[in-house]
């Protein structure tokens, strides 16, 4: 009688040997020499980079690499060697689609994805943390019938959860018209089996990037993976011998396995607690994963006709799909929360002042004004903001419901379905009504929603009230410098993925993953004294000129536990700031221009430094002090307390295109301020201009950059 | 993270050497000293083959002397002297039971005993078919605890525990008519069969050892394992500290030993009290310490999280740390030793139980009627001693390690409710550690158990073979002084996983369990009976075919032999590190080697060479995994 082992060991030999037929055909066809690599990736083979340590750029190497996997195949009947075969079988897998890619091949088209970038996961990291994303599921097969596997995806997305797609499944979605991709947090990877390599190479590089577990140490790495990432697997039967070896590598990393093949299972005693779990029912397939990998669903009960739920944030509603829309860069529009005096208002009360959606023309573009009035003891005008800013998320949440920007330049996309299951604009107000309670009830004892449809009333509203107030905010904002408050704040939301890094948050830093300011800071030590926000004081100097503190240090070395014993707050040369991996730019020293270069996430192309966003990226993060790089939020950019220690933004040589635009009026005003320079980001190099670090001093001397007459920073 | 290290045996022997050289100081004696003395030992005892049960002899047979004067040859012999001592064992654990018995007998809500667990109470009435419908508690604890004395002189039948064990192992011990009777009645039976003139038929006297190995595993010792519980609570996983460091200089430091808790229930109940808490201040001490020795170590524990000072060999050790100020014992693994060493030092040695009565000790004699002002006598003697202490005579060494004990079966069907899945699974089987098994994640389980013997190098066997065990994927679970030599060395911490197999440290993180289970004191081997038995139960196989066997590598006590004759009856193949006075006789040998497996399915390996014995536990593990093809 064969056992659990029997499978695994065989499946592993089975899938061993394709790999290496591959590897031969295609070093028969191209040579040994031929490079081969995954797209927008710093990590090589990400997998057996991690597992290894050793970087593999050609089919010679790989065919190396397949004797290395060898030796890991090892057959005693000890649950390590199943482990390890597992591991082997999932690295075959990964040889077996880098040969996809050889000659910068595509080998992958919609819907499926195949490799995802090192950007993708830079991305996922903040939802990880946050919980926005509390699990990762892994279907695999196709379900017993189409309708079964895509309800059980959609049951997925409702919760919040990421999925992806290998094999069967995918031709069910497509079979039954359903939406994938990763706006809505479905994400084919392939239909053969090997693609589900795809996902485990998130996971791996999530452990690499936010880690900080050094390629080679297999055993931080499968450490790692088991206690951070949340991710589980769905392997719809009939299993085979490779999927069950490939099931073994996913155990092997702390990733539960659920099945419906009771047979294929109890045949060879294959049923381990947690691990591996028969679940015949597929409709609680969700309830069963859930409940193995330990993910608990926040569940907020929103009394709204369509779904709630994080899965459905990125998506977009396209005009033909539209009922109405609301749209401030056309009429009035305004979002804005009041703290007002509890016995002013009257909790849970929601008001539409105007025209209903109904009353509306289908397709047509109107005002709206909606008004949170919040009352509570510990309540500040600070947090208004704060408070506000979440306000685009959950009005995102909403099935069918779509929102961008903020402020009084908001636009709201209602789609037709969502509308005809009965969603009206009131139910705005109940979602930020309940969205508000929940997240913020340590300091919003009371809340009440009015929401303006009426054109007159919005003007008013707009011009009257929430302008004004925009505008005290932004000079209260510009009062906020580093020097005029007494505290900062620790950031450590990131340490569930990263465990060793700390942010220090000061008014004019914020938090690297640019989704934490001081205020915000301010608001979550407020919200939950014992959290992740920490008050950091300021009274122990030691160079203010580098942002040296005796308290910040303490601050980050209790917080870091000892892995860090000083940060300074304004060089990246001495002491830098750590990151954790989800940072939104990367900036790095650029030797022959005596100045730094900043990618960001989104830019895919290469800069002067000779690296990609990416291997600029992989020099730094999971808690790591490294000078010389440095990660950090968009508007960080514009700060005068950019590399403050080093000069400051004038050391700007290089950004993408993009971000310059973004930030190019910010940026100009500090240039202006700090040192009088007018237009200083046409100073600044892209990749329109040059990514040859050569080519780029020319440029900088012909603008006459600063940065050139300034001393070297090494 | 800091890297997981073990305290290893040198650590501990290089404490035990500075140890001593405070012994040499004040002319204190030691074991060590004694191995000596006592060396070599003498052939004929250690073969088993010296008789002196008449006054004819005493015999011994030779190669020229083949029989003894009344011609018993050397089955005989060797027969009768393992019955002799497991009569030794049985009677002595079992009366222990007796003992808590007593104890449940005289349980009142004022107290000083009370029912701690009342639902395994009712559970254990009802199983014994006592009516418990609207019945008070305390009048239901006084007719068990009668019916559980009555027991052991039980006119008719058998032990009721025996209902417990499954009916494949029921009807075994029928056929070899092994089932066990009265405890009192199988060792009377024992000693009977054994005077001059009586049985010399080898096989006949291995089977009453068997059944009176029986009486005891299920029969006194369970009475005492789960009376126990009813009285002082059915532990639950505990934080604790093991290894001579937790004695603490700057307290008054009472060291509890033996294996009777309601002794030592009792001290600590009342050391926590304000009033002691404030007397130890008023003699300039910071508090107080307790700390267990054997197997009432285990006991408090796994009760209370008090911490364990050591087993069986380090006994002496206490006293010689210079900072104990009493030394309260009660019954078993008591040296005599321990009077005249104490004289050495201003330790007060106190003995409390009219079996184990000692010269050179204070005697205050303990009943369940008087604990608890016996026990307010000896603390406060303990503390009053503080200042006696001489500062220069102070060493404690600094080992130490942290465990987590105290998993009895309830508790650990517990844990395991911790991993099923409620969309799938029932709760409350051993089914999650079944699948563990089958699937092969785990190879198997080790019932580690048993004493130190200075034939073996103290804790060497017990931490060698555990570590090389965990390291096959193969979970321990442990009881008496090898749970404690488990503990001292770090086995029972959780980051133990560390240095497990792949398959066992995967199954410590998600039962959040160490490799090495703390299953109590020397009578919990009765817990260990009723697992095998659940294990059995739930996965439809025989004791006998489950991957699992039982080990005592360093064992020297009566109680040992007893112990191994039941868990071999109950179906578990043992390992012995010493052998039990039985190679005297290839007959003999040959029956509890091999013969017996006819009769219970099972036989004892006796293996000197531990690294061999380890290499055979493992082979009988897979051999026995082979059999169901798993």
């Amino acid at each position: 009688m064969a056992t659990l082992f029997d499978v695994v060991f065989s499946g592993n030999d089975a899938v061993f040997g394709l790999t290496e037929q591959a590897i031969d055909a295609a070093i028969a066809a191209n040579g040994a020499e031929k490079a081969v690599a995954f797209p927008n990736t710093a990590y090589s083979l990400p997998c057996y980079y991690g597992v290894t340590g050793t970087k593999v750029g050609t089919l010679g190497e790989l065919k190396e690499a397949l004797g290395v996997v060898k030796t890991l195949m090892t057959r005693e009947k000890r649950l390590n060697d199943v482990f390890m075969s597992g591991v082997a079988t999932a690295l075959c897998a990964e040889f077996i689609e880098v040969l996809k890619y050889l000659d910068g091949a595509e080998p992958y088209e919609a819907p499926c994805y195949g490799h995802l970038a090192d950007a993708i996961i830079r991305e996922l990291g903040v939802p990880l943390v946050t919980g926005d994303i509390p699990g990762v599921a892994v279907i695999l097969g196709a379900a017993p019938t189409a309708q079964e596997g895509v309800d059980l995806i959609k049951s997925y997305q409702a919760q919040g959860i990421l999925v992806t797609l290998v094999g069967g499944i995918i031709d069910q979605c497509e079979e039954l018209g359903y939406k994938t991709g990763a706006n809505v947090r479905v994400i084919p990877l392939g239909k053969d089996v090997t693609a589900v390599i795809h996902v485990v190479s998130v996971a791996v590089r999530a452990a690499l990037i936010f880690g900080n577990v050094a390629g080679g140490d297999a055993a931080a790495l499968m450490e790692y993976t088991m206690k951070r990432v949340p991710a589980f697997v769905n392997a719809f039967g009939p299993l085979n011998e490779v999927v069950v070896a490939c099931g073994a590598g996913a155990i092997a990393l702390g990733f539960p396995v659920i099945t419906n093949d009771q047979p294929t299972v109890d045949a060879v005693n294959g049923r381990v607690p947690k691990s591996l779990i028969v679940q015949e029912d597929v409709s609680k397939f969700n309830a069963t994963s859930l409940e193995a990998r330990d993910i608990k669903i926040k569940i907020t009960n929103v009394d709204i006709p369509v779904a709630f739920a994080s899965a459905f944030e990125g998506e977009i509603i396209r005009r033909k799909d539209m009922q109405v829309e609301f749209d401030g860069s056309r009429v009035d529009c305004a979002e804005l929360v009041q703290t007002v005096d509890a016995s002013e208002i009257e909790d849970h009360k929601i008001t539409v002042i105007g025209p209903e959606a109904d009353e509306m023309e289908l397709g047509s573009k109107n005002s709206i004004v909606y008004v949170v009035k919040v009352a509570g003891k510990k309540m500040q005008p600070d947090f208004e903001p704060v408070i506000e800013r979440k306000f685009h998320n959950y009005i995102n949440c909403i099935e069918g419901v779509y929102h961008t920007g903020q402020r009084d330049m908001q636009r709201i996309r209602i789609s037709i379905d969502a509308f005809n299951a009965g969603f009206r604009i009131k139910h705005i107000g109940e979602v930020l009504y309940s969205q508000v309670k929940n997240e913020f009830d340590a300091v919003v004892d009371k809340c009440e929603v009015v929401i303006y449809t009426d054109p007159a009333e919005c003007t008013k509203w707009r011009h009257e009230v929430a302008v004004p107030t925009f505008n005290k905010r932004d000079e209260r904002l510009e009062t906020l410098t580093d020097e005029s408050v007494d505290v900062y704040y620790s950031c450590i939301m990131c340490q569930a993925f990263s465990p060793s890094h700390v942010c220090v948050v000061t008014p004019e830093r914020l938090g690297l993953c640019g989704a934490v300011s001081w205020l915000d800071a301010k608001a979550t030590n407020e919200l939950d004294p014992a959290g992740p926000c920490q008050v950091i004081t300021k009274e122990r100097v030691i160079d203010e000129n580098v942002g040296a503190y005796e308290d910040v240090d303490e601050a980050v070395a209790k917080f870091s536990q000892g892995a860090l014993e000083h940060v300074t707050l304004y060089s990246i040369m001495q002491d830098p700031m750590t990151s954790c991996g989800c940072f939104e730019c990367i900036c790095g020293i650029e030797p022959f221009s005596n100045g730094v270069v900043i990618a960001n996430r989104e830019f895919a192309g290469m800069t002067p430094l000779g690296m990609t966003f990416s291997e600029m990226a992989s020099m730094t993060g999971g808690g790591v002090q490294t000078p010389g790089f440095m990660g950090h939020g968009k508007h960080f950019i514009a700060s005068k307390k950019f590399m403050k220690a080093e000069g400051g933004i004038e050391r700007i040589v290089w950004m993408p295109k993009d971000l310059k635009e973004f930030i190019a009026d910010k940026l100009n005003a500090t240039a202006k301020e700090l040192y009088g320079i007018e237009n200083f980001t046409d100073m600044i190099g892209d990749e329109t201009v040059t990514d040859d670090p050569e080519k780029l001093v020319e440029f900088l001397t012909e603008k006459g950059h600063p940065a050139l007459g300034l001393e070297p920073m090494m | 993270m800091s890297e997981f290290k073990l305290i290893t045996t040198e650590e501990c022997e290089a404490a035990t050497e500075r140890l001593l050289e405070t012994g040499a100081k004040v002319g204190a004696d030691s074991w060590q000293m004694r191995v000596k003395n006592q060396t070599p030992h003498c052939k004929f005892g250690e073969q088993g083959v010296c008789c002196r049960i008449c006054s004819m002899g005493p015999c011994r047979i030779t190669p020229k002397a083949p029989r003894g004067i009344c011609g018993c040859d050397a089955a005989g012999i060797v027969g009768r002297n393992f019955l002799r001592f497991t009569a030794g064992g049985a009677a002595t654990h079992s009366d222990h039971g007796r003992s808590i018995a007593e104890t449940l007998y005289e349980a009142r809500p004022e107290g000083p005993y009370k029912v701690n667990d009342p639902e395994k109470l009712i559970r254990i009435a009802k199983e014994w078919g006592v009516e418990t419908e609207g019945k008070d508690i305390y009048d239901l604890s006084k007719e068990m605890g009668y019916i559980a004395m009555a027991e052991y002189g039980k006119v008719f039948g058998y032990q009721n525990w025996v209902s417990r064990a499954p009916k494949h192992t029921q009807e075994l011990w029928e056929k070899a008519e092994i089932t066990p009777r009265a405890v009192d009645k199988e060792v009377s039976y024992a000693m009977h069969m054994t005077h001059m003139g009586n049985s010399s038929k080898a096989e006949a006297l291995i089977r009453q050892s068997l059944r009176n190995g029986l009486s005891d595993g299920w029969g006194g010792s369970m009475t005492g394992t789960e009376f126990s519980d009813v009285l002082f609570g059915t532990p639950k996983p505990v934080d604790t500290e093991a290894n001579l460091g937790v004695m603490k200089a700057e307290n008054v430091n009472i060291i509890v030993h033996g294996h009777d808790p309601s002794l030592s229930e009792m001290i600590c109940e009342y050391a926590d009290s304000k009033e002691m808490q404030d007397l130890a201040k008023e003699v300039g001490a910071k508090g107080i310490t307790i700390a267990g020795v054997c197997c009432t170590a285990n006991e408090v524990a796994m009760r209370r999280g008090v911490p364990m000072a050591g087993n069986f060999l380090q006994q002496e050790n206490c006293v010689l740390t210079g900072a104990c100020e009493a030394m309260v014992v009660d019954v078993q693994c008591i040296f005599p030793a321990m009077g005249p060493l104490s004289k050495c030092f201003h330790t007060k040695f106190i003995t409390t139980d009219d079996r184990c009565q000692q010269p050179d000790s204070e005697f205050i004699r303990f009943s369940p009627k008087t604990a608890e002002e016996n026990a307010k006598k000896i603390v406060r003697m303990a503390v009053e001693n503080f200042k006696n202490r001489k500062p220069e005579l102070v060493h404690i060494p600094e080992l130490k390690a942290k465990a987590t004990v105290g998993y009895s079966v309830e508790a650990i069907v517990k844990q395991l409710d911790g991993v099923t899945n409620s969309q799938v699974d029932v709760t409350g089987t051993t089914k999650p550690l079944l699948e563990c098994i089958t699937s092969g994640a785990l190879r198997g389980a080790v019932a580690m158990v048993g004493c130190n013997n200075p034939k073996v190098r103290p804790d060497s066997a017990h931490i060698d073979l555990m570590k090389k065990l965990i390291a096959n994927d193969i979970v321990i679970i442990a009881s008496g002084c090898s749970a404690q030599a488990a503990a001292k060395a770090g086995l029972m911490d959780k980051e133990a996983k560390a240095i497990c197999g792949a398959g066992l440290k995967r199954v410590c993180e998600l039962a959040d369990i160490p490799p090495v289970l703390h299953m109590g004191s020397c009578v919990d081997i009765s817990r260990m009976m009723i697992l095998a038995s659940e294990l059995a139960k739930d996965s439809g196989l025989n004791i006998s075919q489950l991957p699992v066997v039982g080990c005592a590598p360093e064992w020297m006590s009566e109680k040992a032999v007893s112990i191994g004759n039941y868990v071999v009856a109950t179906g578990i193949d043992t390992f012995l590190g010493v052998d039990p006075y039985v190679s005297g006789s290839a007959e003999v040998a040959g029956l509890l080697t091999d013969g017996i497996r006819d009769w219970v399915e099972a036989a004892y390996t006796v293996e000197k060479d531990i690294e061999v014995l380890g290499d055979k536990m493992i082979a009988r593990i897979e051999e026995k995994r082979a059999a169901l093809g798993i």
